[in-house]
């Protein structure tokens, strides 16, 4: 993933960080989702 | 409707015209009209392209979506997230450095004029389409629900659009576009409260929820893999992110969204809040729909939720026939309370025995009613040549045209008018922006002044409005709204998205290949389009179309190689 250094992201250093944030936050949804249908499947 | 949800209605609506043009008073040149003048904060961004993106279709049909279908619909986002980092990586820092207006300039950099006229051509033609059945979707059930001719929606949510997206260009889009997120947030937030406060009380949150999955709503996440299935995880997963590539990093209506940022900074945090945002937002839409179909557990619903159209049957040759069905489904409704009533017995007792009969006979006396609804609308489509008989888009204005307070029914309507004009405004000011910049500005008009620009561009905006103003007018579509927007981005975006990972990512091939493989993609999708609609998803035809655009483009270089005159 690319890095502008002149355009830092805030909050977090880099903006992997974010992405990461992202992409963890999908998943954590994804999975909460995933167990709502199994307790009813 | 009484007195006060018109006035709640109109003067939201007024609320909101004269705000955007107030605000964007004095805007003269070509910069500010088409990039904001780059000002906007990352927040901004994010609401803009959440706003853009929801349209009033959203929230006419999604609710009536969940409750025909479940929450299954959520999958098609799931896509999203990864499409925001991708586009925040590669495309963001592209655009900004060269400076561009649109998204297709880019691609005369990177190839020549004629990909950036074919890319841009496809948006118009992919655009224009949408934004007649962005109007023509809320136009059609607002008439229908408010009793007034469509012509009379269609040219009030189109005119007001016109005055301030005319006034104040990009700026006036994304500043309106605020009030509108707040108007419609807040508005379906309270339309879910109320919904879940007119179930009985003695169901409580947990029993809805159980209620929901027991009768098969809550079937978020589905994994099992067919073609022909529009919704799963592996459709949300691989074709989605397709779509949203696309939609997002080459669709100038979202492109202008995030170009109009003080900076990469703001801009890459404004994607990134949609990624974050955008499936809690769906889920909460879903969920109200969900609630709604709990309601009509415990209150009769409809049997056809277009009642203004059964109303118009009714008078014809068909009555009696219809009455008939009417009394079945009456008499089906008792006997599906008592399921009901076992069904929360079986949950609250915690016995797995009556709730398993429970649901047993619920799904059976819901097999009879399905078909006593489709017996009703054959008979309707026999009295009335041509109807639409679809009537899922209509579920939910209904329901909150006959059970929420007044005061919130003007607010609902308003969020809907709101929704129809926020992702109106925006197409407008892309297709303008488009034909200004890369049509008109490019090949037919190079040397003006930048005043006479800004002026084409105001045309512009008025002429594609009214092209959508008459394309919804004149136009009858028979599909499920929502849907039909998607297909209609799916059968393009594919070919748009193949354009530009070729010139971003192989750099070796060059502008005759790649315009060769797009023409021959995009002539694919449309053939796969009309000779498996049946076996095939449309969120597939993405993938299909930038496949088809790489690959070719791949072979047609080695052939290009061999003859260098042709390139």
């Amino acid at each position: 993933m690319s890095e502008l250094p002149d355009e830092k992201p805030p909050v977090f250093n880099t903006w992997n960080s974010w992405y990461w944030l992202v992409l963890a936050v999908m998943g954590l949804q994804v999975i909460l989702f995933a167990l709502l249908t199994s307790r009813f499947a | 409707m009484n007195i006060l949800d018109w006035v709640i209605l109109f003067g939201t609506i007024f609320f909101i015209v004269s705000y955007g043009v107030w605000k964007t008073r004095g805007s003269k040149n070509i910069e500010g009209y088409l990039k904001g003048d780059n000002t906007m904060k990352w927040w901004m961004i994010g609401i803009s392209i959440m706003a853009t993106q929801a349209s009033a279709v959203t929230f006419l049909s999604t609710p009536g979506q969940a409750i025909e279908d479940g929450m299954r619909f959520l999958q098609f986002y799931f896509g999203l997230p990864l499409a925001m980092i991708i586009i925040s990586v590669t495309m963001v820092p592209i655009y900004y450095r060269l400076k561009v207006y649109t998204a297709y300039e880019y691609l005369e950099s990177r190839f020549d004029l004629k990909t950036r006229t074919l890319a841009a051509i496809l948006f118009l033609l992919l655009r224009g389409l949408s934004a007649g059945i962005t109007l023509f979707a809320p136009a059609l059930v607002l008439s229908t629900i408010l009793g007034w001719n469509i012509f009379v929606t269609t040219f009030l949510i189109g005119g007001l659009v016109i005055v301030y997206t005319v006034s104040g260009g990009t700026k006036a889009v994304s500043l309106t576009q605020r009030q509108q997120m707040t108007i419609i947030m807040g508005g379906m937030l309270l339309a879910g409260i109320i919904a879940y406060s007119l179930i009985p009380d003695h169901v409580s949150f947990g029993d809805t929820i159980s209620i929901a999955g027991e009768l098969g709503k809550l079937n978020i996440v589905t994994t099992n893999f067919s073609w022909n299935d529009r919704f799963n995880i592996w459709s949300g997963l691989i074709a989605s992110t397709f779509l949203f590539l696309s939609y997002f990093g080459t669709d100038q209506s979202q492109v202008a969204r995030y170009l109009g940022g003080k900076s990469i900074r703001e801009s890459r945090m404004g994607l990134i809040m949609n990624g974050l945002l955008k499936i809690p937002m769906q889920f909460v839409i879903l969920f109200i729909g969900v609630l709604v179909f709990v309601f009509y557990l415990f209150v009769q619903p409809p049997v056809f939720h277009n009642q203004t159209l059964k109303e118009e049957a009714m008078q014809t040759s068909q009555a009696d026939s219809l009455r008939v069905l009417e009394d079945q489904y009456n008499i089906l409704y008792a006997e599906k309370q008592v399921a009901v009533d076992g069904l929360v017995r079986g949950i609250q007792q915690e016995d797995e025995k009556l709730k398993e009969e429970s649901k047993a006979t619920y799904q059976l006396i819901k097999d009879q009613e399905s078909k006593i609804r489709k017996d009703v609308k054959t008979k309707i489509a026999a009295a009335i040549p041509g109807a639409k008989t679809q009537d899922r888009d209509y579920i939910f204005l209904n329901f909150v045209l006959h059970y929420l307070p007044h005061g919130i029914i003007g607010l609902l309507l308003a969020v809907m008018f709101s929704a129809a004009m926020s992702s109106m405004a925006s197409e407008l000011n892309a297709l303008a922006s488009t034909t200004t910049v890369d049509i008109y500005k490019r090949s037919i008009k190079p040397e003006a002044s930048p005043l006479h620009y800004l002026n084409a561009s105001k045309y512009f905006t008025v002429l594609w409005a009214l092209i959508a103003m008459v394309f919804a007018a004149l136009a009858n579509f028979a599909e499920n709204l929502i849907q039909f927007v998607n297909i209609v981005g799916s059968l393009f975006y594919g070919t748009i998205l193949g354009i530009f990972l070729v010139a971003f990512y192989i750099k070796h091939v060059k502008s005759n290949a790649v315009f060769i493989a797009a023409i021959i993609a995009e002539a694919s999708v449309l053939a796969c389009y009309f000779y498996f609609y049946e076996e095939l998803a449309f969120l597939y035809y993405n993938i299909i179309g930038c496949v088809i655009v790489v690959v070719l483009a791949l072979i047609f270089q080695v052939f290009d190689k061999k003859q260098p005159s042709v390139s």
